[in-house]
């Protein structure tokens, strides 16, 4: 433990200053030296003292760099993060919404089909409609011909790019990314598709971004190919609520965490008071979570 | 904040409706913006850390000196105290 923390103290050192290797190095192989009275010991000592040296060296041209992990983004209070809490049914049919009319001309949302709007966001005759409104590519018919017809509810969200190079062409070698997951394929997701979507700013004194590229700090790197496309009052709400680009932000994101995780709900009825993780027991019967369900808190336990 | 009271139509032309919206030439606010501003003075260390950075690199032209951290330090201080109040804030 003292090893330890006289570590913590040349780590704190380290940091403040740029270049006091030697002397700290000395200064720790002879605190060491003191402690151990075998010679074999000294050397061992001396040895972890250019160790630790070198890891010092390291962290201090690493730490110049935070830029390439981008800025943290700080945890948002989601309405639907509680242990038993549903989603904001009216925060996703915005956000689709805004999904429609901002985000949609360069991600697609190839995993959603029509028919899971159905009882989220939109009765079964409005997302018919939406449906309706979109033109599919179908057949082969009779004739061996493919035809194109109105979209219907079993119809996946239109893409907005033919493939993945047509996408990369229109948007200077970038590609926006598919959005059905990103809440999920992203660490902190929510957090940070949210902080990115409001956080573009400008950048730091001396750093310049090049043209084609727009600065943001929660971007790893910082230079990102997307501009900034909430803008206040870019989408008029059917609801009537004021479209802010913080709300517009929220109710995106709230679309994209249910999209990517539309069983959410149910995941939490099912359990309960449990802890709510995807159940490690994944041997154990539904029937025996069920039972257990009401009765106070409870973990499973791998293979019970 | 004054609210400015307009009698305005619904998609039936429905002349009955009042719709109500905050004054200020019809704009709306982004809260997230007016909570950055209202958490300032609550980082003012940082901010003052990062202008003597931006001082200091001045002169430079090498164009390898920048004030990254320093603007991280500050907006992270921002992020930490706006994060739990702004979705009160919003619908």
């Amino acid at each position: 433990m003292v090893g330890g923390g006289v570590i913590q103290q040349i780590l704190r050192r380290k940091l403040h200053s740029q270049s006091v290797a030697t002397p700290v190095l000395s200064w720790f192989s002879s605190k060491k030296a003191h402690v151990d009275a075998g010679s074999s010991g000294v050397r061992a000592f001396a040895l972890l003292g250019a160790g630790v040296t070198g890891l010092l060296s390291f962290s201090t041209v690493a730490s110049a760099d935070e830029a390439e992990h981008g800025l943290a983004c700080p945890d948002y209070p989601w309405p639907h993060d509680g242990i038993l809490s549903s989603y904001d049914h009216a925060s996703i049919r915005r956000g689709h919404q805004v999904y429609q009319q901002v985000c949609a001309s360069c991600h697609s949302m190839s995993l959603i089909s029509y028919r899971d709007l159905v009882g989220v966001a939109y009765t079964e005759e409005e997302a018919k409609a939406m449906a309706a409104e979109i033109e599919v590519v179908d057949g082969p018919n009779d004739e061996g011909e493919m035809f194109t017809r109105p979209g219907k509810l079993s119809d996946r969200l239109p893409q907005p790019y033919a493939n993945e190079s047509a996408a990369r062409f229109a948007n200077g070698g970038a590609y926006p990314p598919d959005l059905s997951l990103i809440t999920k394929a992203r660490h902190n997701g929510q957090n940070y598709v949210f902080a990115l979507l409001t956080g573009y700013r400008d950048p730091p004194a001396g750093i310049s971004i090049r043209e084609g590229l727009h600065y943001n700090p929660y971007f790893p790197g910082g230079a990102i190919a997307m501009p900034k496309m909430l803008n206040d009052e870019a989408v008029e709400y059917e609801d009537g609520v004021p479209a802010t680009e913080a709300q517009m932000g929220k109710d995106v994101v709230s679309f994209l965490s249910w999209a990517a995780e539309p069983e959410m709900e149910e995941r939490k009825l099912v359990d309960g008071f449990q802890v709510d993780i995807p159940t490690i027991a994944g041997s154990a019967p539904s029937s025996v979570l069920q039972a257990t369900e009401m009765v106070g808190s409870q973990v499973p336990e791998a293979g019970s | 904040m004054k609210w400015n009271l307009e009698k305005t139509e619904d998609s039936n032309n429905n002349k009955n409706f009042y719709s109500s919206r905050p004054m200020a030439d019809d704009e709306v606010v982004d809260p997230k913006k007016y909570l950055e501003e209202s958490c300032n003075p609550k980082c003012v260390k940082p901010l003052l850390e990062y202008q003597a950075c931006v001082k200091r690199i001045q002169g430079d032209d090498s164009g390898h000196k920048h004030c990254t951290g320093q603007y991280f330090d500050y907006w992270q201080c921002i992020d930490k105290c706006v994060a739990p109040k702004l979705f009160t804030k919003l619908k």
